[in-house]
């Protein structure tokens, strides 16, 4: 009895899983069959003729520089967001912080206010005070991405022996050695995580970038927007999107390695 | 907490995230109000007047906004708490599934919702993946995409925030539940009883949290109903980005009362799921002594 009860679970777990799996990877099985259709005519379940159509037309929409500029956009955000959020992170975790559910729920703030708003009352003071569109672009997602990166790092630093620092010093090390040999390598797996979760709010962004630029600055979100806003556009449209998905998606499995190194 | 750190280098470390998200976020914020009330006019003098947030209530655009956005983030948010806390409880009775379903779900958050919802449209649309799978003509296909129930938005944002809630339940259960429910299960507790009185009180802050920035999230979100809703009612981001562009700069103001109303809202609803949080604290704290 005891020994069938495992095993007859285990039989109805395996749909589950498949399900559960179907769910999450279905929304991305038409993204890839466009991608490399030609003519996918309407009762077809398949593609009807395979082909590169879709990225030929991509790089002539200008597909190549609109990825520039959301590398550009994702690394600018990551780059600040991350030491800001690491070095409050440190604070929350190992300071005595006064007034900290203030401090915290005034960090977490960002989360609560949508992006559209933001950037729509941004926008309109600094059109008056004439800073170009790009300074308040760049400002909105940092302080969006901030959250991400402080409360990752926070979790980090709980779980952080400050002592090896301590350590460290009392051996000789100076505060640069304490830092980069130290304190960094050992905060190193969640940095990435952090700052990948930064880049990510400057890559995925649309409506900021939108409200912003007006259509002027054509990240990949825009692209993607703009293809498939119109109709008849189905294999561009698929090819914009992995150029949009794919990068992050090899940037994702780089952290994964990284911080199972790290973890070793 | 070691104490003997001076607050000062705690404030120090503090300003690089605090300051710019004050200034940022209260800039913006004023603004906005200023704008939305004419102390603050496009052109001409302040003269404060509710006239914009009186348009919009006597406008039904405002109301029907309210109405759609609130019907989709429950939508969303409940599809997506019920998918992602089934996924996060399964994902941790298999190893291999676990395994499978983690990367799954780490795999759709890079995935931005724009790029989701043009996939979700060529899923959806009448002569979509799933209209030729099933083998139904166009003109018989339900309207999913741009059709009045919002299924493709939902569908989008049910899809996405699912992973994150399964991934936020999977880190809240990975901090200790293994040793309680191995427990638990030595003293003779079933499959069904370590559910219910193991993993589920467990799962259940996180799930809530989750939830909530879930639901805030898809009330201030533009993208996937923009591209995949219809035009009449707009959810209430979309109806702001509408009046934001309209040729009659008077317009903006209403946008930024769009904007106030909006954020009020999701504030709200975060601030509803705190306190939410902290009966379910104190009702967890309960089951646990």
């Amino acid at each position: 009895m005891t020994r069938a009860a495992p095993l007859r679970r285990r039989a109805g777990v395996a749909p589950r899983v498949a399900l559960a799996l179907v769910w999450l990877a279905l929304p991305l099985v038409p993204l890839v069959l466009w991608a490399a259709a030609d003519r996918w005519s309407f009762p077809a379940l398949l593609p009807t003729a395979w082909g590169l159509t879709g990225w030929r037309q991509a790089a002539d929409q200008g597909a190549a520089a609109a990825l520039g500029r959301s590398v550009l956009l994702g690394l600018v955000v990551a780059a600040l967001a991350t030491p800001a959020g690491a070095m409050a992170g440190r604070a929350l975790a190992l300071h005595r912080v006064p007034a900290r559910r203030l401090v915290e729920g005034l960090l977490l703030a960002p989360v609560a206010v949508p992006p559209f708003a933001v950037v729509m009352g941004l926008t309109t003071l600094t059109l008056r005070a004439g800073i170009p569109g790009t300074v308040a672009l760049v400002c909105v997602l940092t302080v969006s991405a901030l959250p991400y990166t402080v409360f990752v790092m926070r979790s980090a630093y709980t779980g952080y022996d400050v002592g090896v620092e301590e350590e460290a010093r009392t051996l000789g090390a100076g505060p640069r050695a304490v830092l980069l040999r130290v304190h960094l390598p050992l905060a190193a797996p969640a940095l990435a995580t952090a700052a990948f979760l930064a880049f990510l709010v400057g890559w995925s962004d649309y409506v900021v970038t939108l409200v912003v630029g007006g259509g002027q600055l054509v990240t990949l979100p825009m692209l993607v927007g703009a293809l498939s806003s119109a109709t008849g556009n189905d294999a561009v449209v698929a090819a914009v999107s992995l150029t949009a998905v794919l990068p992050p998606l090899l940037l994702l499995v780089a952290t994964a390695l990284l911080a199972r190194r790290g973890a070793r | 907490m070691p104490a003997r750190s001076p607050s000062r280098r705690a404030l120090l470390l503090l300003l690089p995230a605090a300051v710019p998200t004050v200034a940022v976020l209260g800039a913006a914020l004023t603004v906005a109000v200023l704008q939305s009330t004419g102390l603050m006019p496009v052109v001409g003098e302040p003269d404060p007047t509710t006239a914009g947030y009186r348009a919009l209530a006597g406008d039904r655009a405002l109301l029907d906004g309210l109405r759609v956005s609130l019907g989709i983030a429950a939508a969303s948010t409940l599809l997506a708490l019920a998918v992602g806390l089934g996924t996060a409880l399964l994902a941790r009775t298999t190893r291999l599934g676990g395994r499978l379903l983690r990367a799954a779900a780490a795999a759709t958050v890079p995935v931005p919702h724009l790029v989701g919802a043009a996939a979700i449209g060529l899923l959806l649309a009448d002569s979509g993946l799933a209209a030729r799978a099933l083998a139904v003509e166009p003109g018989d296909f339900p309207p999913l995409v741009g059709g009045p129930w919002w299924v493709a938005v939902v569908a989008e944002y049910a899809w996405k925030e699912s992973a994150f809630v399964a991934l936020v339940v999977l880190a809240a259960l990975a901090a200790g539940e293994r040793e309680l429910d191995e427990a638990a299960a030595t003293l003779g507790a079933g499959p069904w009883q370590r559910l219910r009185r193991v993993a589920l009180p467990l799962a259940a802050p996180s799930a809530v949290a989750a939830g909530g920035v879930t639901f805030a999230y898809v009330l201030g979100s533009y993208d996937v109903a923009w591209l995949l809703g219809r035009s009449y009612p707009e959810p209430l981001p979309v109806l702001a980005f509408r009046l934001w562009t309209d040729v009659d700069l008077a317009r903006r103001e209403q946008a930024l009362a769009v904007a106030v109303v909006t954020t009020a809202l999701a504030l709200a609803s975060l601030l509803a799921t705190a306190a939410l949080l902290a009966r379910t604290a104190r009702a967890t704290g309960r089951t646990a002594t």
